[in-house]
């Protein structure tokens, strides 16, 4: 290798090294100018797949639609999405008469019904194995802020991490970097639940005394001031207490299918604690 | 440059896209890091280096990790790829998917250990699954195809006249 080579690649290795740690630094830092870089490259690279997520979508269903089963299709989608809702209905029922039960008289249902919402579709998924998020067809023009919470009928999704102009970034309950103030639905134990990666969660800090059973639903306390209370975010799917230290290893597994979602609504209050 | 560079990353996007809306959660193939591979192993230098910044850009657009992370994985997938062209020659299928293999786990291993020292990863071993190398070994399965790919888009160039440049090498 010539001398000016060997000057030139230790150059660019240099350079390149300098500019991934000065990127990630930025990123740790919330940098505002990569929030920009980043916006500009979902804008560009978004409607495509929005429009092939589109176009895949018509396919699939005209060809589940009419070619394949007509109506039984339809008639099995309201019955499944029907299915959902009494599920959920039956989640709250047990949450109000538990909180009746406690005398909690100051339980307003309906505020919680009365957030205001944006419904959104999920256009794309982040396909790696580092991190668990989506991306959704709503943004900061239509009111989408950082920090809001994003629901599906049966349950907690996530909550929105990036803000661009007409796309947002969730990050999923399941992802390694999201936390959430948690508690058992049937014996109110708290804790904290925390993404695990794949499809799990864990829910940390539960003391080995605390009765926690497979098949417990485990709600947002609300306490976090980011999801609303009493939202499902999945179910005691393994709890360990032959571990060392004081607290048990409690796996969670989301309710919601975060690999297939398609509608979610996005609550447009950044902070439950502090809205009216 | 700029048309090669272009048409690698319309190639490149397309392999995100795919992985996206068909093969995502089922099948978690290295598309782009295996396209990414075979066009370092090119001898345009230019190109690949390019193609990494803006692969790199648009995964950890697309991600919840650290911004950054993605483009420097694919930046080391094209130092990998430069330092076997240059070494060790690869000419035949058998050590062409050998090197893959390894290029793709030490891009997997820079991954988490940039995420352990940012703390977003507790311990290297614990996101090291047999799964993931199932899925690394699966996608070198696949490297005939992508360096076919490869060579078939710089023959396209070639016909409208383009050469590879080499300075970086």
């Amino acid at each position: 290798m010539r001398p000016q080579t060997r000057f030139r690649t230790s150059l660019l290795i240099t350079a390149t090294l300098l500019l991934i740690i000065s990127l990630l630094s930025l990123s740790v830092k919330r940098s505002p100018i990569l929030e920009k870089v980043e916006g500009v490259v979902v804008s560009l690279a978004a409607p495509g797949l929005q429009g092939l997520h589109y176009l895949g979508s018509a396919i699939s269903g005209i060809w589940e639609g009419y070619f394949n089963l007509v109506g039984v299709q339809r008639e099995n989608a309201a019955l499944k999405r029907r299915l959902d809702e009494y599920a959920q209905k039956e989640v709250r029922y047990q949450e109000a008469q538990q909180t009746l039960a406690r005398l909690e008289s100051l339980l307003d249902l309906k505020k919680e019904v009365a957030l205001p919402v944006v419904g959104a579709h999920v256009i794309a998924y982040d396909p790696t194995l580092w991190s668990r998020c989506a991306l959704l067809d709503q943004g900061q023009d239509q009111g989408v802020r950082r920090g809001q919470p994003v629901l599906t009928a049966q349950g907690i999704v996530g909550r929105i991490v990036e803000v661009y102009p007409h796309y947002s970034k969730v990050m999923l309950i399941v992802d390694r970097s999201s936390n959430a103030d948690a508690m058992v639905q049937r014996t109110r134990v708290r804790g904290i639940l925390q993404g695990k990666g794949g499809n799990r969660c864990s829910l940390g800090y539960v003391p080995k005394s605390a009765d926690v059973q497979n098949g417990d639903l485990v709600l947002a306390s609300g306490l976090g001031g980011v999801f609303p209370k009493g939202q499902v975010f999945g179910k005691v799917t393994g709890a360990n207490k032959k571990t060392p230290g004081v607290f048990q290893e409690i796996e969670v597994t989301p309710v919601v299918d975060l690999s297939a979602l398609e509608e979610v609504v996005v609550v447009k209050v950044v902070n439950l604690a502090a809205s009216p | 440059m700029t048309i090669p560079v272009l048409l690698f990353s319309l190639v490149g996007m397309g392999l995100f896209y795919s992985q996206n809306l068909l093969l995502f959660p089922q099948v978690r193939l290295h598309l782009l890091g295996l396209f990414l591979f075979y066009v370092g192993l090119r001898p345009s230098f230019p190109l690949a280096f390019s193609l990494a910044l803006v692969l790199g850009l648009l995964q950890d657009s697309f991600a919840a990790t650290p911004f950054g992370l993605h483009l420097g994985a694919s930046l080391l997938l094209v130092g990998m790829a430069r330092f076997c062209r240059r070494r060790l020659l690869l000419q035949k299928t058998g050590p062409l998917i050998i090197a893959s293999v390894a290029a793709l786990t030490l891009q997997e291993t820079g991954i988490l250990l940039i995420l352990m020292i940012q703390g977003f990863q507790p311990f290297i071993l614990s996101g090291l699954t047999s799964f993931q190398g199932l899925e690394i070994l699966a996608t070198a399965a696949l490297a005939p195809l992508m360096a076919a790919l490869v060579v078939g888009l710089e023959n396209i160039l070639r016909r409208h006249g383009w050469r590879a440049e080499r300075s970086g090498e």
